[in-house]
């Protein structure tokens, strides 16, 4: 894993770690993931997607120390969910909510394959700052600031991809 | 430069449809102006100037929110003489101003769910009426939901209507925090429109 320097400098720190993980590692987290059952959402002014929360203690562990390894911070894991869009899908900032404690978020993206204009976008106080490109086994580490919302972007009906991301919460 | 044809002599059976419309109050008028008049119209919108507009639950081409041509300027006022006293009778909803973009979406362009009702704004009425396109749009349907709500908050939303964008269609629609709709993204060609919302 190659860490980036830049994560503890900015006023809004955030960094993207491209094949974070790899190969067989990350085949095997997507197994893991593609047999847990998925909801899909019912509220299509906030999102359009399938989600469902991930318990697996042993992936936990994974995300955590990348985390900490980026941040500097000792981190636990609080939550996680996979996140599934389909073309057509999306997750506007109206389904995510504000944190005041500074935790650190982190999103593995375990599609099979990258899903072009398919992003995550964190923006402060409206604006993006950080966009999290669709790329299988890239990690991104932002810390969730009391001014941070994210967006997962409209996946275009013009291709065929599908966007599997596990999104979890540090503390 | 408008004028509205003969569905609208009969003001009782358009409220009528305008009233029991699902899933919320919408009327869908086609053939709005005579064909002769098109190249016309078309003329009109041909010099104003339009950008990328993107965000979060939208990306397309549109005119500034304010037109810059006069061409345009007029046959936003003309679409006003001509509608106003109509649509208010129509709809029980007085409205006597509007504004009016020309938007143009192209493949990959998108308007997500919403339901563009907002607080003191005074949106009563919003409208779409498309334009004949060089090149015929695939998608770009204006489909609307019926949702359920708790309070503020939207619990539940299911597509009930998807309207074609065929040219020289009209369709208005009233404003609510239930007006939930969006318009599909396009996948060719280009779907061309006015659009913009009546005010009291």
């Amino acid at each position: 894993m190659v860490l980036p320097v830049s994560y503890a400098n900015s006023a809004l720190p955030a960094a993207l770690v491209r094949d974070a993980v790899g190969g067989s590692r990350l085949e095997a987290v997507r197994r893991t993931i593609e047999a847990v059952p998925l909801a899909r959402s019912r509220v299509i002014d906030r999102a359009s997607c399938s989600s469902a929360v991930l318990e697996d203690a042993a992936l936990a562990e994974v995300l955590a120390e990348a985390a900490s390894a980026v941040t500097g911070r000792a981190l636990r894991l609080a939550s996680a969910r996979i996140v599934r869009l389909e073309p057509g899908d999306y997750v506007l900032t109206r389904a995510d909510r504000v944190y005041e404690d500074r935790p650190v978020e982190v999103v593995l993206d375990v599609s099979r394959a990258a899903v072009p204009g398919a992003e995550v976008h964190y923006r402060h106080r409206g604006q993006v700052f950080f966009v999290v490109p669709s790329s299988p086994g890239a990690l991104a580490v932002v810390e969730r600031g009391p001014t941070v919302l994210a967006n997962h972007t409209y996946v275009s009906k013009r291709q065929a991809g599908v966007v599997l991301r596990i999104v979890a919460l540090l503390r | 430069m408008w004028r509205l044809p003969a569905v609208f002599e009969d003001e009782r059976a358009l409220a009528a449809a305008f009233r029991t419309a699902e899933p919320f109050a919408h009327v869908v008028i086609d053939d709005f102006v005579p064909a002769g008049d098109l190249p016309e119209l078309l003329g009109q919108v041909d010099e104003e100037p339009l950008a990328t507009y993107a965000a979060e639950i939208y990306a397309f081409e549109a005119s500034a929110p304010e037109p810059r041509s006069k061409e345009l300027l007029a046959l936003r006022a003309a679409f006003v003489d001509v509608l106003a006293g109509p649509l208010s009778r129509i709809t029980g909803r007085e409205v006597s101003r509007a504004d009016m973009r020309v938007y143009a979406y192209g493949p990959g362009h998108y308007l997500l769910p919403h339901t563009d009702h907002q607080e003191d704004v005074g949106r009563v009425l919003a409208y779409a009426y498309y334009l004949p396109s060089p090149s015929l749009p695939l998608g770009g349907e204006l489909e609307l939901y019926a949702c359920e709500l708790e309070g503020d908050v939207m619990t539940r939303a299911d597509p009930v209507k998807a309207i074609a964008p065929v040219a020289n269609r009209l369709v208005v629609f009233e404003v609510s925090d239930r007006s939930l709709h969006q318009v599909r993204e396009v996948l060719e060609g280009v779907r061309l429109s006015l659009s913009g919302w009546f005010y009291p």
